[in-house]
Parts: structure tokens; sequence; C-alpha cells
């Protein structure tokens, strides 16, 4: 179906370095391919070489032949691509831009031409493939994770091309949508048509694909059966293996942070609801659930973005919001899911020192030991965002460390991460840990909570529905069951 | 009854401001005034004003005093009524319209359909951007920074600035692959919703505007 010849190809921002070098692979009708790789090794590349959008849109230099049904992709018009590969791009952001779920999926009908009842037909029948009835009405940004990521899938399947590309489609689902999103790929796999799958999550995936191809720094690492690539996926760090935690025991210092029947609600959803924790000195502390269970808003509450309904909150024996940003900052550090929405400064070691400036402190205080921890002493000078997308989320953690919070908070620290990332965050958190932290973190991955945290809170619908050391509440028959679902992580295996 | 042609609505809109902007006397602004609220709980969106209102409303209030203190109280008057009826006609036309209508009905008039699609979809992410300042905020914030509104604050609108600005770059390259993976640029685009004008919406068309020439001819004379 699809033929790579010595393919060599690099962007025109970063002519020293090739995106993909020396690819050769073939692709034929009804695999379902699994591309994996580490941050940066080329495999949106290699996405874009298989739907024209190399050659055909993206600036770059492209050598060796790229071929399509036995024509060179150069030769095919970009707008005949449409009927032939269908991709769904990584950021669901752009790739829904029109504003109800009904346009969205229409779009793509209407490009070809089709007759408006053909249309109506199409839509109907891809809706109800996929079970999206209820969203056609929807605007995009009122759609959640998971059905953002259905739609788009939705938008370019009714277009019935022979061949779908989807770029890291489980990024940031929880385990459940994500089970439901291999449910889905295996039918549509079954229904015959070829998949390729770029992700960095690979867990269970692996056991769905006919055939796993590994990138590595743009080259061909491994290309072959599931079954022989996963020990090359593991040696690779690609499926995190993670450190034994070492366990500190309970804690009986007075409380951090305690909260008693904490509420929020807003348009008339009840987010949280009856809230009650305490969170003491020095503990590690795991909040899990799934996507919109409310565990970012809790988190808001403890240094005061957010102001409870009902109930109340206590950060060191006072209202959050009663002192001032930096005095709170100094006691609570968030570091929230997207690195970007912090950096402003066009040097990473400007950016580090931020949070020193606004406390007042000596802008060396502490630099030194945070650039050798999260390893950024070789990217002082560059702009934050240049760097990777691993590098990028490490400026943000370490940029949050460095007002040594009392209380270090961080939003889904692993989503959209690779292996050798987690591996990584894993080994900071517990360096974190010896120099005394206490360390808040929100996930839907259980096996980095299992290897990082000594204490889970459990959130379902905005309540509290176990608390206490995972091995406790792993007893527990309903919770081993999520373990089951979606391509989580494989466990700690080292 | 049958929704309007948004080429209809479009031209509703346009004698709408029209209207009020030739609106010389401050009796015919309450007038205005009185009609659009009315408007307003027709269509359900007195609740949604509201909203919106808290940010209009310092506004109204800073167009009153610099007409205050620039000319006498008829002028101020005159000024803040009708910034704030513009501002209110502005919510009622656009909550009575969906973006895609909008683009349809501007394509209907003869604009070329890459801007009106340019049109209809910053629409769609108006909210996006909402939604990314609030995220950038509380991040900002989360680190010490003080985004409260305040004059010595100012400098720190720069952290969100940046940001949003880097982010909304990285956005647009992105939208730009998706449209173009998705045929944006094919020609034999179909437009699926087909728009009729009613004998109605003629007859109503032409009332109105005649409406409007004697209010003209009125308020002139």
């Amino acid at each position: 179906m699809i033929q790579l010849e010595n393919v060599h190809y690099h962007y025109q921002s970063t002519p020293e370095t090739g995106a993909l070098e020396g690819i050769n692979l073939s692709i034929r009708r009804d695999e379902y391919i699994l591309i994996c790789g580490g941050s940066g090794s080329g495999k949106t590349t290699l996405g874009y070489l298989f739907n024209g959008l190399i050659p055909h849109f993206l600036d770059g230099v492209l050598l060796g032949v790229v071929s399509f049904g036995g024509v060179d992709t150069r030769k095919i018009p970009v707008t005949d691509f449409l009927r032939k590969v269908g991709m769904v791009l990584q950021n669901t952001d752009a790739q829904l831009f029109n504003s109800t779920v009904e346009s969205e999926i229409a779009f793509g009908l209407e490009s070809l031409g089709l007759t408006t009842g053909d249309i109506n037909q199409r839509i109907q029948w891809i809706a109800d493939t996929l079970n999206i009835q209820n969203l056609l009405d929807r605007h995009p940004t009122a759609l959640s994770g998971g059905e953002k990521c259905m739609v788009a899938i939705a938008a370019v399947l009714c277009l019935d091309p022979p061949m779908m590309v989807l770029d890291e489609p489980f990024a940031h689902l929880d385990w459940e949508s994500a089970g439901r999103l291999r449910e889905a790929l295996r039918d549509i796999q079954r229904a015959g048509k070829t998949l390729v799958v770029i992700e960095q999550r690979i867990g269970k995936l692996i056991e769905d694909v006919t055939r796993c191809i590994i990138l590595e720094q743009g080259k061909l690492l491994f290309d072959g059966s599931p079954e022989e690539a996963r020990p090359i996926l593991m040696k690779e760090h690609l499926i995190p293996c993670y450190p034994a935690l070492k366990k500190s025991g309970p804690r009986i210092s007075p409380p951090l942070v305690s909260a008693r029947e904490l509420c929020y609600e807003t348009n008339h959803r009840q987010i949280l609801n009856a809230v009650s924790f305490d969170i003491r000195d020095a503990e590690t502390l795991a909040i899990l659930g799934r996507n919109g269970a409310g565990k970012t808003t809790l988190i808001k509450h403890i240094n005061g973005l957010l102001h409870p309904t009902a109930g109340n909150i206590r950060l060191m024996g006072q209202k959050p919001d009663a002192r001032v940003p930096a005095q709170t900052a100094s006691l609570a550090g968030i570091s929230f899911q997207n690195p970007n929405d912090q950096f402003f400064k066009t040097k990473v070691r400007d950016e580090l020192q931020v949070g020193l400036k606004i406390l007042g402190k000596n802008v060396m205080e502490g630099f030194e030991d945070m650039c050798s921890l999260f390893g950024l002493q070789d990217l002082l000078d560059r702009s934050p965002h240049r760097l990777s997308e691993g590098q990028k989320k490490r400026l943000a953690l370490a940029s949050v460390a460095i007002m040594h919070p009392r209380l270090l908070i961080l939003d889904e620290p692993t989503a959209g991460q690779d292996g050798r990332f987690l591996e990584a965050t894993a080994h900071f958190l517990a360096s974190l840990k010896a120099l005394g932290f206490t360390i808040v973190m929100v996930t839907h991955d259980f096996e980095f909570a299992a290897a990082t945290a000594e204490r889970w809170i459990l959130l379902e619908k905005g309540k509290v529905i176990a608390d206490g050391p995972p091995e406790e509440l792993l007893k527990d028959g309903d919770l081993i069951a999520c373990f089951d679902e979606g391509p989580g992580h494989a466990m700690p295996a080292c | 009854m049958a929704p309007l042609d948004p080429r209809t609505k479009l031209a509703f809109g346009l004698l709408g401001i029209f209207t009020i902007l030739i609106t010389q006397r401050p009796l015919s602004l309450l007038l205005e005034a009185c009609i659009l609220l009315c408007t307003l709980s027709v269509n359900r969106s007195a609740k949604p004003l509201a909203h919106a209102l808290k940010l209009t409303i310092p506004m109204v209030v800073l167009v009153f005093a610099i007409g205050l203190i620039s000319f006498d109280i008829h002028v101020a008057l005159l000024l803040s009524m009708r910034l704030f009826n513009l501002l209110t006609a502005s919510f009622v036309f656009f909550r009575s319209m969906r973006s895609e209508e909008m683009g349809d009905g501007l394509r209907k008039l003869g604009l070329p359909y890459a801007f009106t699609f340019i049109l209809t979809t910053a629409m769609r992410y108006v909210p996006l951007m909402g939604q990314k300042i609030r995220l950038i905020m509380d991040a900002q914030r989360s680190r010490g920074m003080d985004m409260r509104p305040r004059i010595g604050n100012v400098k720190n609108f720069l952290a969100l600035l940046v940001p949003l600005l880097v982010q909304s770059f990285v956005l647009a390259e992105h939208l730009a692959l998706a449209m173009e993976s998705r045929g944006f640029q094919m020609k034999n685009r179909t437009f699926r919703r087909k728009y009729r004008m009613l004998f109605r919406e003629y007859v109503l068309l032409i009332v109105s505007l005649a409406l409007f020439v004697a209010f003209v001819w009125w308020e002139r004379g």
C-alpha cells in the first residue's frame, strides 16, 4: 500500500539534524501498526509522510521515494490524499475546527463535493457506528478528551479512506476512555481498514496490533512482531521500568493542608462533594481518578485559585487566599499539565529564576542544585519554547520546585510523555522527597502512582471513594478492575 | 415558524446598529434600550447578558465620566446610552445567530468562502482562547505571580501575553495542517445548508427599511 525507500527528511528550521534518516519500510493492506519511539524520534514526521502533508504542505527536504499504490507521493495531488489516507492529529483543538460536531464530520464530506443527502446519511452512519449521536449538536470545547478523540476519528473515518493514521490518540485519555478507544480501533481494523497508531503509551495497545515499528532519533530501530518488540521497548525504556518505592511510613505531624466537607459547584454542576482530607509534612500523595472526576479542581483549592462553595480548606492553618500570591506560592506551588502555559522568558535560566525574584531571594539560591537535579545545566541559554516536550516539562517542574514550597503539587506529570520521561520523573520525585518536599500529584496513571506515592486518594464524581496506602486499596476488587482497562503502562517490574 | 434567512438577520443587525448610531435624542435612545431589553427577555438571553454587562458597564461609566468632564451632562448621557445600546444590540445580534449562519449569510452576499471560513473559525476559537487565558493565569499565579487587576501588576501581564501568543501561533500551524488534511483547498465543495429568502422576509425588510427612513427623517427634522 505504502512503500518507503531510503527516505531522509529534515525540516527547514533544523537542517543540521535529520528528522528521518534512511527509512525503508512497506505497509500492507489490513495491517494494524503501532509506531513508537521516544519524544523527538520522528514518529509524527513519518505520519506526515503517509498522508502527503510531506512533501506537499510542510517545508523541508525529502530524499528517497515514498509511494502510495506504486505512485510517488510527490506526483499525487494533495487533495487526492483525502480519499486515501485519513489523519487524526495529536492536537484535538486544531483537529476540531468547526463549531459543532455535526459540521466537523460534514467538513471533509463537503470537501469531496458529495450531495447533501449523501453527507447527511454518512453523518448518521458514522454517529451510529462510533456511538456519538448524542454529541452531534455539541460545541467542541464542551467535549471531554475521550469524546474529542472519537469525534476526530469520526470526521476522518466518514470519508472512508482505506488507511488511517492516528497521532498519539491516547495521550490525554483516562483508563476508561482509553479502553473504549482501543475497542473502537479494533472494530475499525476488523472492518478492513489499515491502521497506523503513533503512540508513547504502549501498555496494552501492543496486544492489539499486528506489527510494531520502533524509531530512535529518526532511524528505524525495529520493525517486526509485537512479541519481539516488547523486550526491545523495555530495554530502550520506552516501556517504563520504575525503581522500588522507598517507604517512610505514616506521618503524625500537624497537617499542612486540611480540608473539611469541601464542596465546589459551577454552572449548577457539583464538581466536588463533601471532600475531607489532611496532607501532612513529607507525605507523597497521589490523587487518582478519571478525567472530569474533579482532581484538578481539588488542587486549585489548595492554593486559593478556587474558593469552595461550601465547607472549608486551610493551608498551614489559614485560608489559602489570606496571603499574598508570592507567600502562598512559597507554601504550595502547583506545576500544571501544560508547561507552555508558564513560559514567557527568552532563556531557560531567566524562566527558572522568575520564582526566586518574586520571593525576593538571591537568584542563585538553590539554582545549581535544581539545575543538576532536573538535568537542565546544558539548556540554560536556550529558549524554553524550543525545548523538546520532555525538557519543557522538566523546566516547568523545576521552576516551581526552585521556590522550595512546603507542598509541591503536580498536575498530570505523565500525560503525553514517553517511558523515559516517566522513569526520570519518578527519580526526580524520589530525590525531592529525600530533600524533604511534601509531594501531591494528580494523575490517572495507576502504575506511575504506584511507583511514586505512599498514599492514594481516589476521587470519583467529586467524592473521595478511597484514601489510604495503595497496598491496602489494591485489595479492593473493583479497583483492580481499573488496571485491566486501557493501555496503562506495565506494572513496575524492576 | 421557520427561522429567518441569515441575510435577513444580517440586514436587521445592520439596520439596528445604524438606527442607534443616528439617534440624537436621549428619549429615543431610552426607547431603543427598552426595545432591546424586551428582545432579550424574549430570546432568553437576559442571564448571559447580565454576565456580559460586568465587562460593558465599566466601559459605559468611563464614557459617561469622560463626556461629563469634557462636555456636559447632555452629551455624557447621549454618548454613554448610545454605547450601551450598541453593545446590547451587538449582543442580541450574536446571540440570535450561530457563527456558521453568519458565514453562510455573508457568503450568500458574495464574500469568498475562504474569508467567511476565517470568520466562523475565529469565532469557534473564542471560547478556547478564554479557557487558555484562565489556564495561563492559574499557572502563573501558582508560582507566585500577582495577576490581580491592579496598576502595579501591569508588567506581570507579559507572563499572560507571551504564552498566549506562542500557543496561538502553534495552534494556527496545527490548524493549517488539520484543514489541509481534510480537503480545505478542494474546489467542488458542497454547501449543505440551502437558504431561500421567503416572501414574508422581503415584506419584513421593506417595512423595516421604511420605518428606518421615517425615523431618520423624524430625528433630523
